[in-house]
């Protein structure tokens, strides 16, 4: 019991050094945020950069202005947003899917595997015209875009994370006489939640850059991307930089509402990691 | 209580070898073992590092097949691993994802059976081991010891017939290692479970068993059974007596250490 007391101390100990230096780097961060800012002001400003090229923050902050009261790109917002959603729904159903398969039967995997080292090493924006001649301007060619840049990482993430458990785990199983079902749903299953919660993590930016990817590149009727490429080519530059904050804030909260699912999710494989470092 | 040499025989191995094939050339781990365990005694199998004791115990507990040689389990032969047997093995194995108790009532739920109809057990088994208070505590928030008091709980909830141990607390210090041992015979003479315990150390052994199996380096071969006659419960005090030292002295020289 003194040896957990004492553990317990020594973790406080370093819990308190840790947010001494989280203190730190949140003054680090703020300063280099400032500095940021300010050069980014003060140099369009005195013409050191070309203002109509490289608007000021104060120009950003008013072209923001101007395309919140326009408030014409509601639809635009809607039609990014869900495309992104539903590719990014339909890229994690088909990662897992392969994953599962994948890492579960030591055949199809054999089977697979170079052709899956071959689509990894791809790049597979590639394919966006071949995707956009196929399915139209719509939003069918962006999800498709969109999923086809997004489900990798998740497959990949899924595959590894269910053959993560030890070698005594495994074997631990084995001397209950437990099933493949059972290994699988009480130990790889949860073993791989971490790491398939990165992944889909991932997915959901590469979803959002595959939509706005599309939206670029194939004149579409509406979405954020159309509408920088819009502003852009009228150079616009305050509303494309506005646009872009728009995109940025929305990448942002997506990524902190995954972390926080994560974090809920695994608070056992964090306590891990916090341990082992 | 020591056991009478007339009590039934729960496990058997008869001429059983192993040989492992490593890359070209092969190892012969077990050569021609003859070994019993009879019911409710408590077997040691003693012998130096890599002479194939964990080999010997994983075939019991039917992890491994036995390259010649036959096995049975209170009479049938074993084919794969049974319901009836418990293993623990070197490291706890908790899974950090599901508390203490949780993690005692995995093999209940792997087996299909009701856990409602063992939570009070799985409570009483942890009480046994004073870890009450951490039933609902994840295995990442306990010590090493703790993990493998609780490894103990999960081996005996389902309560095996035969109870395969391989160095159960090979991994925790001394001190702790000595409470376990000791924790570990309460619980196991509670039960009435037969246990068989790798080790390869000497006093714990004599310390431990009924009757120890003394084994000869690879490729390992049964070398001779020492009786332990000692009365239970077992008691520290008993590492002080000159029949002990003199057991100890008798392991020593079979495996030729003396
Ligand atoms: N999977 C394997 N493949 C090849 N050789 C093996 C394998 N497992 C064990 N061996 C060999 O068989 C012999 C016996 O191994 P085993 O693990 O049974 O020994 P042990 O008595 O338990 O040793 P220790 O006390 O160190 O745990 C060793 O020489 C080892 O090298
Ligand atoms: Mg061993």
């Amino acid at each position: 019991m003194t040896s957990t007391a004492a553990d317990v101390r020594s973790r406080g100990k370093e819990l308190r050094k840790q947010s001494k230096s989280t203190t730190q780097s949140v003054i680090v961060g703020t300063v280099t945020l400032v500095v940021f800012l300010a050069l980014w002001e003060i140099l369009p400003t005195l013409g050191v950069l070309n203002r109509v090229l490289i608007p000021t923050v104060s120009d950003t902050i008013w072209g923001l202005g101007q395309l919140i009261i326009g408030g014409y790109w509601w639809e635009d917002l809607a039609s990014t947003l869900s495309s992104v959603l539903i590719a990014w729904t339909i890229g994690v159903a088909f990662g897992i899917t392969m994953g599962v398969v994948l890492g579960t039967s030591p055949f199809v995997r054999t089977a697979i595997t170079p052709y899956a080292i071959a689509l990894q090493a791809l790049p597979k924006i590639v394919l966006a015209p071949v995707l956009i001649g196929a399915l139209g301007f719509g939003p069918e060619s962006k999800i498709a875009i969109a999923v086809a840049i997004c489900f990798f990482p998740v497959w990949i993430n899924t595959m590894v994370g269910l053959s993560l458990p030890s070698a005594a785990e495994f074997t631990f199983m084995r001397s209950l006489n437990a099933t493949r079902v059972q290994l699988f749903r009480k130990l790889q299953m949860p073993s791989a939640v971490p790491i398939v919660l990165v992944g889909m993590k991932h997915a959901m930016l590469l979803s959002f850059t595959g939509v706005l990817v599309a939206e670029i590149l194939s004149s579409a009727s509406n979405g954020l991307g159309k509408l920088v490429k819009e502003f852009s080519i009228q150079l616009n530059m305050p509303l494309t930089l506005a646009v872009i904050t728009v995109v940025l804030t929305i990448a942002v909260s997506l990524v902190s509402i995954m972390d926080v699912l994560e974090r809920k999710a695994v608070f056992w494989s964090e306590s891990e990691r916090g341990k082992k470092s | 209580m020591p056991k009478n040499n007339d009590s039934k025989v729960l496990v058997r191995l008869e001429g059983v070898s192993k040989k492992y094939q490593s890359g070209s050339n092969e190892i012969v781990a077990l050569s021609g073992l003859d070994l019993e365990a009879r019911e409710g005694e408590f077997l040691s199998l003693l012998g130096p590092s890599g002479c194939g004791k964990s080999t010997a115990l994983n075939i019991m507990g039917g992890l491994l097949k036995a390259s010649e040689g036959i096995i049975t389990i209170a009479g049938e032969e074993m084919t794969k691993p049974r319901r009836d047997i418990g293993m623990m093995f070197q490291q706890a194995v908790m899974f950090p994802w599901r508390t203490t108790i949780e993690n005692v009532l995995l093999p209940i739920e792997v087996f299909g059976l009701n856990k409602k109809d063992y939570v009070a057990k799985a409570e009483e088994l942890l009480e046994m081991v004073g870890m009450t208070e951490f039933a609902k505590s994840y295995p990442w928030q306990l010590s090493g010891g703790m993990q493998q008091r609780a490894a103990l709980c999960r081996v005996l909830i389902h309560h095996p017939k035969l109870l395969l141990l391989d160095e159960p607390f090979g991994a925790l210090d001394e001190f702790t290692r000595e409470t376990m041992n000791q924790e570990l015979l309460r619980l196991q003479s509670h039960s009435g479970s037969t246990a068989v315990l790798v080790t390869h150390n000497i006093s714990e052994a004599v310390f431990m068993s009924d009757r120890i199996a003394v084994m000869s380096a690879r490729p390992g071969r049964l070398i001779g059974v020492i009786d332990v006659p000692f009365e239970r419960p077992r008691k520290p005090e008993l590492y002080g007596r000159p029949e002990f030292t003199k057991l100890v002295v008798q392991a020593r020289e079979m495996l030729g250490l003396a």
